[in-house]
């Protein structure tokens, strides 16, 4: 297990380079003068300074070789260039904007996976069954709808109606405490940060806050998985050792849990990367939608404005985080079956 | 096991609809505005942007300000008088203006104010001359120039240099002693030397102006900011924003103090300023949001979680007949939209916009826009009232000259265009010899994407010209923001669209920008304005700035807005109003077209529930 884990991390290098490869390889559609923002060291250097100027002091009239090796000294030293978007450093800005992010995909990956898994047992368990149609036909709505349409319905239905789940990630009040000073923020997660501070209105307040951009992106994977858990199962279900499973008495709680489940997950990790992809996706809209202010947002502000060094700053992130999602699934998925670890 | 899970299931649902969830309490004490734009910086001599300057109104007080918002009527803030020839604080030339300083006045540090601060606060913005910045609104009026590298030019320096460094620092010291000689204390007043006359130098300095805010000097220095010595200046002159005091952080005499910017949530809090010198105010704590997405905001002021919200014009009616919300609209405006022309365009390389830069009909030659006649023709092809109605919903007035009709010295019954085909038809015929009319044209008419308004109205032009003649062809085509400003800077553009807000309420802020030769428009409409300019206009905007007899004055401005009609100078098709979205609850809104800021929190107050 750990020679795989090893032979896999030793991989990583190099998908990451082919990642930056292709970062860059989208940059060279873009003049150099578009580029200079990603290069400079200091907001100050854009002023009074002629472009043509910056773009030889930065190398940007050079072959793209020798580009690829300043931009990516750059990239390793953690400088992604000035956005202009943002008012500030690519990586501060991205720092900033992390933590909200973070905290919104570990809350929706949580519905995301027991919903999605639990629909699809159901499925299965009822196949051909109306209570198969009726989770199929839930969860392929839910695939149908765009994301910023259904985002927009839960606004309307949880906040303008009823009035549970308002936008943002804290109210007025929470903030004013937050900001007070008194207030420890250790991750920028205010659920985390909440209960270390065991400030528990806080918390319901960021929980409550979590719920519908939650939801949103939770119902829109729900048929993915579902799909997937569901053949999966039906598959297992057939299996001549589910049927001796069965034969020799094992209650058909145990013949569930322990061998069509666990089988029956390899293909559903399998998809958790896309998935992940997927989430992140998702996250921009939702983010958007939900006034959520992470990573997704910042990109879409950037995307608006054509901040084209947040644009490919944010691409390397996504891309880097890609590539990290799935070499964890990867070892999941030994872990999961363990033929793929001797092959 | 399985009903165990459904237990706990419906109890968490249970809490969930249990819990009072709903829209956060009334608090008459906190405020909630809910915008878009961020602030660039809190640096009130950086800061050129109504993002910016919605906060810095807050934090910061002027010399002056505004009765109740009336921009025809400036009182004293901290100063405690407002200079005039009849009370003697203005000389009889206009150059010399003495200042009374108002005294217990309190900054947020508990400083108490100084004439020292105020002399501080201009020689400081001054020295400082980030580039593109509002500080030529001191540099003009009290040193006759537009940035400090003219000062250090007048000082014998360079024209051009790399660093600052680079300047001899007998020529830096000489150029120090030219600010330091404009601004000066004397006693309890402090003295501006002027130039020459410059009436708007009060609007200038008046609340509402973000680089008129009244600054600290020893706090200033002890946070880093200039050190107030002749020879060190240069450090701190055209810093990046990041790295000037104030960038994020203040410390005025306003009625609220800053609490933080809180970057990664997108919003500021502003905090109650107990010591005010006009009272405290009747909030303790004033968020503002910034979110962009229209429904989001809209949602949030209907929910009761904010007490006002920006709303674009289009998404008004959405909101119209909402129980709890009041609307106000027609707000006048002092800013307007205007099609421009360039009297010199460069063919060579524009073959895309100009067609074949010739009078062919086939495109358009270089000098098309430098005749009088196909101007007006322009002019009067434009549907005006259509375009109010439909376009901007309503939510604004026609011109009658190139400032607009709010403020003074606008003359309202001036002669201006409106929507004629047959005049348009009879200027066509008449525009190069009938050349025009016998051949007919093609040009390429662009907008900046993403503006529709703007998009409309070239297709209402396009539409209304080819309908005068068949050989006449008008393409319109969107063009990038950036690609936009470039191609005008390069003076390619033929015919171009471009929006103009007031810095200070005064029509020398008109007229510099659309009629004079040194305009921020000249550049972009070529050499043939710049000479039209040079030889019909620059002397009579002279002549009015300097001119300190306001019935001169008018009659001098008058003259300008009468010229701008008769040589058909530009095609400005709308003054714009604005409009405020907030609850009912929401008391004592007064409206300033001079002011940056939405909302005056100060004399905001909630009504109790």
């Amino acid at each position: 297990m750990l020679s795989y884990i090893a032979r896999r991390l030793m991989f990583l290098p190099i998908v990451l380079l082919g990642v930056t490869l292709l970062v860059f390889f989208a940059m060279s559609f873009l003049s150099p003068y578009q580029l200079v923002s990603a290069y400079i060291k200091s907001p100050e250097e854009l002023k009074n300074q002629n472009l043509d100027d910056l773009v030889h002091k930065y190398g940007l009239d050079q072959p793209m070789p020798v580009q690829y090796v300043n931009w990516m000294k750059n990239v390793l030293r953690g400088d992604l260039g000035y956005s202009v978007s943002a008012n500030m450093y690519v990586t501060e800005a991205l720092l900033t904007r992390l933590p909200a992010t973070l905290e919104l995909a570990l809350f929706a990956i949580i519905p995301v996976i027991l919903g999605g898994v639990w629909l699809g047992t159901v499925a299965a368990k009822n196949y051909n069954k109306p209570l198969d149609h009726i989770t199929r036909v839930f969860a392929i709505v839910g695939w149908s709808l765009p994301d910023f349409v259904f985002g927009l319905i839960m606004l309307m239905v949880f906040y303008g109606v009823l009035g549970w789940f308002p936008p943002g990630r804290l109210s007025v009040w929470a903030d004013n405490v937050i900001l007070s000073g008194d207030f420890v923020q250790y991750t920028g997660m205010h659920v985390i940060d909440s209960i270390l501070n065991r400030r528990w209105d806080i918390l319901w307040d960021a929980v409550r806050h979590l719920i519908a951009p939650t939801l949103t992106l939770a119902y829109l994977w729900w048929a993915y998985l579902l799909r997937i858990t569901r053949s999966s199962m039906l598959d297992v279900l057939n299996k001549d050792y589910v049927r001796t499973a069965r034969a020799k008495g094992l209650p058909e709680r145990l013949v569930m849990t322990r061998h069509v489940r666990r089988n029956a997950m390899i293909p559903v990790a399998t998809v958790a990367g896309s998935m992940v992809l997927g989430l992140l996706g998702g996250v921009v809209i939702v983010e958007t939608v939900f006034d959520f202010k992470g990573v997704g947002l910042l990109t879409a502000t950037g995307a608006q404005q054509l901040d084209y060094t947040l644009i490919l700053g944010t691409t390397l992130f996504f891309g880097a985080l890609l590539v990290i999602t799935n070499l964890v699934v990867d070892v999941l998925y030994a872990v999961l079956d363990p033929r793929v670890r001797l092959e | 096991m399985k009903s165990k899970l459904y237990s706990v299931l419906v109890v968490l649902l249970v809490i969930c609809f249990a819990i009072p969830v709903g829209a956060a309490p009334y608090d008459p004490n906190t405020f909630v505005y809910v915008g878009i734009g961020e602030p660039d910086t809190f640096d009130p001599a950086y800061a050129y942007d109504t993002g910016s300057g919605e906060i810095i109104h807050q934090l910061y007080d002027n010399l002056f300000g505004y009765a109740d918002g009336d921009i025809d009527e400036i009182v004293p803030l901290l100063a405690t008088a407002v200079p005039s020839v009849e009370n003697g604080l203005l000389s009889a030339d206009g150059k010399t203006m003495r200042v009374p300083i108002r005294k217990g006045v309190k900054f947020h540090n508990g400083a108490e104010l100084t004439p020292e601060d105020v002399e501080y606060t201009f020689e400081r913005a001054m020295l400082a001359d980030p580039a593109g910045g509002p500080v030529w609104m001191f540099l003009e009026p009290l040193l006759g120039v537009q940035t400090m590298k003219d000062v250090i030019v007048l000082a014998g320096g360079p024209e051009t240099f790399e660093n600052i460094t680079d300047v001899d620092p007998a020529v830096l010291r000489k150029a120090y002693d030219l600010v330091d000689a404009s601004v000066e204390v004397d006693g309890d007043d402090v003295v501006f030397h002027l130039a020459a006359p410059y009436p708007p130098f009060i609007q200038i300095m008046s609340k509402g102006g973000s680089w008129s805010s009244i600054l600290n000097k020893d706090w200033m220095i002890a946070n880093g900011a200039w050190d107030g010595q002749p020879d060190t200046w240069a450090k701190w002159y055209d810093q990046a924003k990041e790295d000037m005091t104030l960038y994020e952080q203040a410390n005025g005499t306003g009625p609220f103090k800053l609490q933080a910017w809180d970057r990664s949530g997108g919003q500021v809090v502003l905090k109650r300023f107990d010591e005010y010198w006009q009272g405290p105010a009747s909030l303790e704590t004033v968020f503002v949001k910034y979110i962009d997405e229209a429904t989001t905001r809209k949602l949030m002021l209907q929910a009761g979680d904010a007490d006002a919200v920006y709303v674009s014009t289009d998404l008004l009616d959405q909101l119209r007949g909402v129980d709890g919300i009041t609307i106000i609209e027609d707000l006048p405006y002092i800013g307007n939209t205007t099609l421009l022309y360039n009297y010199s365009i460069p063919v060579q390389g524009n073959e895309d916009i100009v067609g074949s830069g010739k009078l062919d009909g086939k495109g358009i030659p270089s000098n098309f826009f430098a005749d009088i006649n196909i101007r007006k023709a322009f002019n009067y092809s434009f549907d005006y009232d259509s375009y109010l109605e439909y376009v901007a919903m309503g939510a604004g007035t026609m011109p009658v000259g190139l400032a607009p009709q709010v403020l003074p010295y606008v003359n309202p019954d001036q002669e201006w265009y409106s929507y004629d085909l047959d005049k348009a038809t009879e200027y066509f015929k008449k525009a190069f010899d009938g050349e025009v009319w016998e051949k007919g044209f093609e040009l390429t008419l662009l907008y900046n994407t993403g503006n529709e308004q703007r998009k409309t109205a070239a297709e209402i032009l396009e539409a209304n010209i080819e309908m005068i003649n068949p050989k006449f062809k008008v393409n319109v085509a969107g063009m990038q923001w950036a690609t936009y400003l470039t191609k005008l800077r390069a003076s390619s553009l033929p015919v171009f669209f471009m929006g103009w807000a007031m810095d200070f309420p005064d029509v020398h802020n008109f007229y510099v920008p659309y009629m004079h030769s040194a305009g921020a428009f000249a550049g972009y409409c070529g050499q043939g304005l710049v000479d039209l300019a040079k030889d019909q206009f620059d002397d009579l905007i002279g002549q009015a700035i300097n001119a300190t007899d306001p019935a001169e004055r008018e009659a001098l401005y008058y003259k300008l807005q009468d010229l701008s009609f008769e040589y058909a100078v530009a095609m400005p098709y709308i003054d714009s109003t604005q409009h405020r979205v907030h609850r009912d609850w929401v008391e004592g809104f007064v409206y300033c077209p001079a002011y940056s800021c939405q909302y005056d929190f100060y004399t905001i107050s909630k009504a109790q529930r």
